[in-house]
């Protein structure tokens, strides 16, 4: 064993000892807590970036330790390049929203055990990312659900949260069920429970078998996606949370669906057999796009709009993925990290603006605009960056996923509509910043100063999407190596 | 009288500890904990036999020679059973922790004298169901079950509800037993024979009936929808300790005897496995979909069980059907943890129950604030039923969905269905009763005695709540030793 195969572990295993240490550190102030939640976390960042030198060199990193022998279940874990792509965003996301979280309200109480959770919920998703048995990947699954309903639960807004997170995980419990009965099939089937070797044999499982087991992994993972109709806990629990939460949730969560279908379906089944599901992937991703821009119009909470624009987001994901071409996934992968980091730009912007009005109505709220000049920058850059202006990040990864639609061949008029459909976004962006930065001011008592210590990690998101955009070459290269996994050797 | 001696020595101390306890106790008017430190010795000294057992198991069950009593057509005969010797060291180490959690529980009631007696009586009827090779012992054993189990529930006399709950008890397993007597008498009329070894090789059309009559008793006295209507006011009004022994091992090992019966007065496995399947999933249905709407806690934990009896009976059924070894060891493995979860879930409910009078869950509203290492304690038990990934109840879960999907059929399939939709239901009640803990009161919550705030939970009542906890972490992170053991006693299993 390498090394840096020893390294591959320390992504999930210091920020557990970071869980450990808060867990017993009753009396931490929130600074204190937020200082080891932050430190710990860094190591998930630090890490994959020290073995990005043997990963080009190698391919990919393997750890595997004995753990439940006589169920052949092993503690595996293996960066890949598609897993260094979603662990890498999962993480930079989750550090923002720690950072962010200091100049929150939230977590004043039981401090330890908040930043305990939101380290716990980032573990589940590094974890998911990395897991190489299929045992392994459900369990961190599921402890990424379960940190962030508790989250909800204890920190949430209002009597509201008790239902809304008892809805959230119940749904979402639904679709890893599916996914679970899945990961059993698989291995059932082939007497391991090692990743890499399914993905090498679950080619040999017969066609009708392959479209269930694809079949099942869709629903299951379009249900963390929130893909239209299977959204209904999103808003809720995105409203509801507290706002590190909801840019973790919304950010970070989300692409962890896109990521089960690469990885899954996709990585272990011949593309060709996939074909089936291509134009209703591409319809589900169509229909969740326009709905979800229709109700971010629609609604009047600042937050629940951010929200709903996250369902019309994931419908863009859905449909690059169904092009089944190389562009268009490419350009879901792409979409995945640019949406990262404009949605927890936008929450972000969407806190400052609550804690300066104590509002969330959108008709309560005007003309902040010429108060304070660098939230207005940051939440133009924002709505810039969603409604896929170039040269933001996301003008890349839509026009990658538009461009997959037309080489697919499948259905020119969807891709148009697709198209055509991604103007609502235009639309809702516009509605949201006009409401809030134009016209007369409301509410009339207003705080002087945005808080600092929101402004500066907003700030820096800004800076890092503008910079992302500039410079998409090493993000594009590690999305083609990514999924090299799906169409052969690329390099 | 021949054979080996050593396997009647659990159950002779068992019975012998009983009667001494009880004549004991009354000369020297001990006190409820004295009661409680010896019933823990005896069971103590029941365990080691047992354990040594364990170990022998391959000796034992492959030398035919190593049985107690009288080989003969009416003669009472005792046979080693590897399931048996299982399930008992698991029955006798709950007992064990049940025994020093009465010695904190029953602190307000007079008649401690008879209860350990009982407790110990009852585990004694259970070791010999499992060891007896003769019907009509079987029987007897069967009886001296139902009638200790239906004097523990109704121990309570004064409060008129735990003498309906007992008397209900007695009633519907006095029905099962009676079932039973009907069987052997069919059984009896077609071979002349009890004995269990020699039925076999004269099983008829009479013996069916009878092996029906056998399936039916069992299937009452361990709660199978539709025989289930006595298990939620027992469970749900009996002392808290003696509902975690009942629910936890006492019914639910009926399922293992059962198959042992049946399939030796001529019934096939693949009806067996039909049977199983099929009311498994009438269990689980009603058992999750009951759960919904219950406000008293125990009851809701007595539906729990019969959805856990519903899945216990499809990973056997799945064994029987399609002759899988694993998906029977999945059985095993879920006995153990549900053995465990149930418990612990059931002593738990019953320290907060003590504490404040009430088991109303609207009027504990917030009590874990008040109770917080209880209230943990209660809730890793009902994530672990839930199934949340690493507790016990997760890899329960695993390897019952790995022994459906590989029977790979439509009829498993089916059934896995209605069980993923069984442990989706049961969130909805889970999740809310574990949320309730934690949520603002809506007013104040008040304890026994009137007070505002709890006493220090004893530590009689802690220890094994605590124990059973670590079990279910220990058990759900690290399975791998307990798989070990089921397959072990898979491996030398003989029916």
């Amino acid at each position: 064993m390498t090394p840096y195969e020893i390294l591959l572990p320390g992504i999930t295993i210091l920020p557990m000892i970071g869980v450990v240490v808060l867990l017993i550190w009753q009396k931490a102030t929130k600074k204190q807590a937020a200082s080891i939640a932050i430190i710990s976390e860094s190591f998930a960042l630090i890490i994959p970036i020290v073995l990005l030198a043997t990963l080009r060199r190698e391919g990919s990193i393997l750890f595997s330790m004995p753990w439940i022998p006589n169920m052949q279940i092993s503690f595996s874990l293996e960066l890949s390049w598609l897993s260094l792509i979603f662990l890498l965003t999962e993480v930079l996301v989750t550090l923002a929203a720690l950072i962010y979280s200091l100049g929150e309200e939230t977590g004043e109480k039981f401090s330890n055990y908040y930043y305990a959770l939101l380290l716990l919920f980032s573990l589940g998703m590094s974890g998911t990312t990395l897991a190489d048995d299929v045992f392994l990947f459900y369990i961190f699954w599921e402890l990424m659900l379960l940190a962030s309903v508790l989250l909800i639960l204890v920190w949430g807004h209002g009597e509201i949260r008790f239902r809304v997170s008892l809805k959230y995980f119940i749904i979402t419990h639904f679709g890893s069920l599916l996914v679970l009965a899945c990961l059993i099939t698989l291995y059932v089937n082939f007497g391991t429970a090692s990743l890499t070797a399914l993905i090498a044999q679950a080619s040999t499982l017969p066609l009708n078998m392959q479209i269930f087991l694809t079949l099942f992994f869709m629903i299951g993972f379009c249900v963390k996606m929130a893909i239209f109709p299977l959204h209904i806990w999103l808003p809720d629990a995105h409203t509801v949370a507290p706002m590190p939460v909801t840019i973790i949730l919304a950010a970070a969560m989300l692409s962890m669906g896109t990521f089960g279908i690469l990885r899954f379906p996709f990585a272990m089944f011949p593309i060709e057999n996939l074909q089936v599901f291509a134009i209703w992937m591409m319809i589900a991703g169509l229909v969740s796009e326009i709905y979800g821009a229709l109700m971010a119009l629609a609604e009047r909470d600042i937050k629940r709009i951010i929200a709903y624009s996250s369902v019309s987001q994931m419908g863009y994901i859905l449909f690059g993925l169904g092009t089944l071409t190389l562009r268009g996934m490419e350009g879901a992968i792409m979409h995945v990290v640019y949406h990262a980091i404009v949605k927890a730009l936008l929450f972000m912007v969407v806190g400052i603006i609550i804690s300066v009005t104590h509002e969330r109505d959108i008709e309560n709220i005007g003309g902040l605009g010429s108060k304070y000049p660098v939230l207005v920058t940051c939440a133009a850059i924002g709505v810039l960056g969603i409604s896929g202006m170039p040269p933001l990040g996301i003008f890349n990864s839509e026009w990658m996923i538009f461009a997959g639609g037309f080489d697919s061949g499948i259905s020119v008029v969807l891709t148009v509509m697709t198209l055509i459909g991604s103007l609502l976004t235009v639309v809702y962006a516009l509605r949201f910043f006009g409401g809030i930065f134009f016209g007369k001011q409301k509410p009339e008592s207003l705080a002087k100063q945005a808080p600092r210590s929101l402004v500066y990690p907003t700030l820096a998101v800004t800076i890092f999407l503008i910079f992302e955009g500039l410079i998409p070459g090493p993000l594009l290269d590690w999305a083609m190596r990514g999924l090299g996994i799906i169409f052969g050797s690329l390099q | 009288m021949s054979g080996s001696y050593a396997i009647v020595i659990p159950i002779s101390i068992l019975v012998g500890g009983a009667f001494l306890l009880y004549l004991i106790s009354r000369l020297l008017h001990l006190s409820n904990r004295v009661m409680s430190i010896l019933t823990v010795s005896i069971l103590l000294g029941t365990l080691i036999p047992l354990i040594s057992f364990y170990q022998q198991i391959p000796d034992l069950i492959k030398d035919s020679s190593v049985l107690f009593g009288d080989p003969g057509p009416g003669g009472i005969i005792y046979k080693h059973s590897a399931v048996g010797i299982f399930i008992l060291i698991i029955g006798s180490f709950i007992a064990i922790l049940i025994s020093l959690y009465s010695g904190e529980y029953l602190s307000r009631d007079s008649r401690y004298l008879v209860y350990y007696p009982l407790v110990l009586l009852t585990l004694a009827g259970l070791m010999g169901m499992f060891i007896s090779n003769n019907l009509f012992n079987l029987f007897l054993l069967t009886e001296l079950t139902t009638i200790t189990a239906s004097a523990l529930v109704a121990f309570r006399f004064h409060q008129v509800i735990a003498i309906k709950a007992g008397f209900k008890y007695l009633i519907m397993s006095s029905l099962g037993t009676m079932t039973m007597l009907l069987g052997i008498y069919f059984v009896y009329r077609s071979t002349g024979d009890m004995h269990l070894d020699h039925v076999l090789a004269s099983a008829d059309n009479l013996t069916l009936i009878g092996a029906a009559c056998f399936l039916l008793g069992f299937s009452l006295k361990a709660g199978v929808v539709p025989l289930h209507t006595w298990v939620p006011d027992v469970y749900g009004h009996a002392p808290s300790a003696v509902s975690g022994l009942l629910a936890g091992v006492l019914s639910k090992s009926m399922l293992f005897i059962m198959p042992v019966i049946c399939l030796r007065l001529g019934m096939t496995r693949v009806e067996l496995g039909v049977y199983l399947m099929i009311f498994a999933c009438l269990n689980m249905l009603v058992g999750s979909i009951r759960m919904l709407k219950q406000n008293l806690l125990r009851r809701l934990l007595s539906f729990s069980a019969i959805s856990q009896t519903g899945y216990l009976m499809f990973g056997l059924g799945i064994g029987f059907y399609y002759e899988l070894d694993h998906a029977y060891s999945a059985g095993l493995f879920l006995f153990l943890v549900i053995a465990v979860m149930k418990c612990l879930a059931f002593l738990s409910a019953g320290i907060y129950q003590f504490y404040s009078g009430t088991q109303d869950i609207d009027k504990l509203i917030g009590i874990g604030k008040q109770m917080p290492r209880n209230a943990f304690c209660f809730s890793i038990s009902l994530a672990g039923l839930a199934g949340i990934p690493l507790l016990a109840g997760f890899t329960g879960k695993w390897l019952i969905f790995s022994a459906a999907l590989t029977a790979g059929d439509l009829f498993a399939l089916i059934c896995l269905i209605v069980f993923m939709a069984s442990t989706l239901i049961s969130l909805g009640s889970y999740l809310p009763t574990l949320v309730k803990q934690y949520q603002t009161p809506v007013k104040p919550i008040t304890f026994i005695d009137g007070e505002a705030h709890p006493r220090p939970i004893s530590l009689w009542m802690f220890l094994p709540v605590a124990v059973l906890t670590i079990l279910v972490v220990i058990i759900g992170v690290y399975p791998a030793p307990w798989i070990n053991v089921v397959d072990y006693v898979m491996r030398w299993m003989s029916i």
